[in-house]
């Protein structure tokens, strides 16, 4: 079994439904995000489109956080999923360097290293990620890459040649999957950054934590 | 490139959380501006005890207790910047060795094992055979111990700048630039003219080549990856530009220019200031390159 994600981008609102069900159930401190959804707005007035991209970790097949990690804190399970284990982290911070995504943060309570674990606690009672459960619209994909009859999969085999991950230059196989994207929306160098500037409030760097 | 990309699309980000922040920052400069000392002494010890071994007796002592201090300086910083320092531990009881933070961690203890040693046999029981016998596989332990760190940052797949083998040698030249610069202050004037002239051109060369693979990384870094061109901008006119040129100069140009100088007037007071100029500039030139693939925004 491998667990894979999916996000159709084409149907995702960006309601931060995912991001809120994903806060609640996994005690994300403040903060700090497992997961969360990125707005970027294109073109030019009148012709402007507002994409939102809900980024998390991508429990890549070759991960470069489980390699680093020099305790096996970040480690696979069966499944597939790129776990973490909080009881070991030292907080060393080579995964934050390693991951392409930025999907890895210290956690400013336990200050241990933390990230989307696909929630594998509720995949073991054979439950949904909380963000799959708390999605309006069905945007996100859950299920087993390896089964070709899951969702999942005939999502894939659906939608060949508008399937996408992120930076798979990387060489990191991600397990995660989206449909409707390009390079705006799943490339950061794409887009211009205002520096602490954002939509609704006057957002400030994210904190990591501890003596830094 | 990025900024045609952002020509193109006029694209804005909008709304998403802010840069992570820098997270390996001046403790981690430190680890390894005291690494780069720690075993460069060590390089430079073994080279001038096999070519003058009657003239340079004098410098076992000095040269394994500086090893020692900045070893445990590297060792103290590389602990303190840890989140759980008190999990250190884990490392060598639940250790991953694909990771390059366990190898070095490894090799570390290992060479700080010789290095403690070398000075057992040689203030204890004065036994410079010993010694030197240990040196050798100090030598040998120092050169992973040295490289350790530039592993890691080639395991850092997400920091593009930072390359193998780039980092490896620049590694090794920051460790005789260090070694070099160190040993020609401990020396004071106690050292020959063939022994100062060899010191400066160890000090010289490993300038001249550090800088010239920092300049081939500016000019044609970019040509890498994308990721690169819009790290190098941080240097190129970006925030970060002062403080790079200001650690070229100080770690590389200087001391050149006064080992050329000192070369020519026979100035030994000439070679301690490039050492010192040295020193400083490696830490600045050190924490640049580690900081700005950091200021980067990976999602």
């Amino acid at each position: 079994m491998q667990l894979g994600f999916l996000v159709d981008l084409r149907l995702c609102m960006g309601c931060k439904g995912c991001e809120i069900a994903c806060k609640v159930e996994n005690e994300v401190p403040l903060s700090t995000w497992r997961l969360r959804v990125k707005y970027v707005d294109v073109g030019s007035f009148p012709e402007t489109k507002r994409t939102f991209t809900p980024l998390r970790c991508n429990h890549c097949a070759n991960a470069p956080c489980e390699r680093i990690c020099p305790v096996s804190a970040l480690h696979y399970i069966e499944n597939g999923i790129v776990n973490i284990d909080k009881e070991r982290c030292i907080g060393c911070a080579g995964c934050i360097m390693a991951c392409p995504y930025g999907a890895i943060y210290i956690d400013p309570i336990t200050q241990t290293a933390d990230k989307c674990t696909y929630c594998a606690h509720r995949i073991a009672s054979a439950m949904m990620p909380s963000c799959v459960v708390a999605c309006p619209v069905e945007a996100n994909i859950f299920g087993d890459l390896d089964d070709p009859m899951s969702n999942i999969s005939k999502y894939i085999q659906e939608h060949q040649g508008n399937v996408q991950v992120r930076k798979p230059e990387k060489g990191t196989d991600p397990h995660h999957y989206y449909v409707g994207g390009g390079n705006v929306t799943l490339n950061p160098l794409a887009s211009f950054r205002a520096e602490g500037h954002s939509l609704f409030n006057n957002l400030t760097h994210l904190p990591v934590g501890g003596h830094h | 490139m990025a900024h045609e990309l952002i020509a193109a699309t006029n694209a804005v980000v909008v709304l998403d959380v802010g840069l992570p922040g820098i997270v390996w920052g001046w403790i981690i400069t430190m680890n390894m501006w005291a690494k780069s000392i720690g075993t460069g002494i060590i390089f430079i010890a073994f080279y001038l005890l096999k070519k003058y071994p009657e003239q340079i007796g004098f410098i076992r002592l000095p040269s394994v207790i500086i090893s020692i201090v900045f070893i445990h300086i590297f060792l103290f910083f590389t602990v303190i910047d840890l989140h759980q320092m008190f999990r250190f531990w884990h490392i060598f009881f639940h250790p991953h060795m694909s990771s390059m933070i366990t190898i070095g961690a490894w090799l570390a203890t290992g060479f700080v094992g010789i290095i403690l040693g070398m000075a057992y046999f040689l203030y204890m029981k004065k036994d410079e055979a010993m010694y030197d016998k240990l040196l050798a596989y100090g030598v040998v332990l120092a050169v992973p111990v040295t490289l350790y760190t530039a592993g890691l940052m080639a395991q850092s797949t997400a920091r593009e700048l930072w390359q193998m083998p780039t980092e490896s040698i620049q590694m090794m030249l920051a460790a005789f630039l260090a070694g070099s610069a160190t040993m020609i202050l401990v020396g004071g004037n106690k050292f020959s003219d063939e022994i100062k002239k060899d010191l400066a051109l160890i000090l010289g060369f490993s300038a001249l080549s550090a800088f010239i693979m920092y300049m081939l990384e500016l000019v044609f870094g970019p040509m890498k990856a994308e990721e690169v061109i819009a790290t190098l901008e941080f240097v190129k006119g970006g925030e970060y530009t002062f403080m790079f040129w200001l650690g070229q100069i100080i770690a590389f140009l200087i001391p050149m220019a006064l080992v050329c100088k000192s070369i020519k007037d026979k100035s030994y007071y000439l070679l301690k200031i490039a050492a010192v100029s040295a020193l400083v500039g490696l830490w600045i030139t050190k924490h640049v390159w580690l900081v700005i693939p950091q200021l980067l925004n990976m999602s």
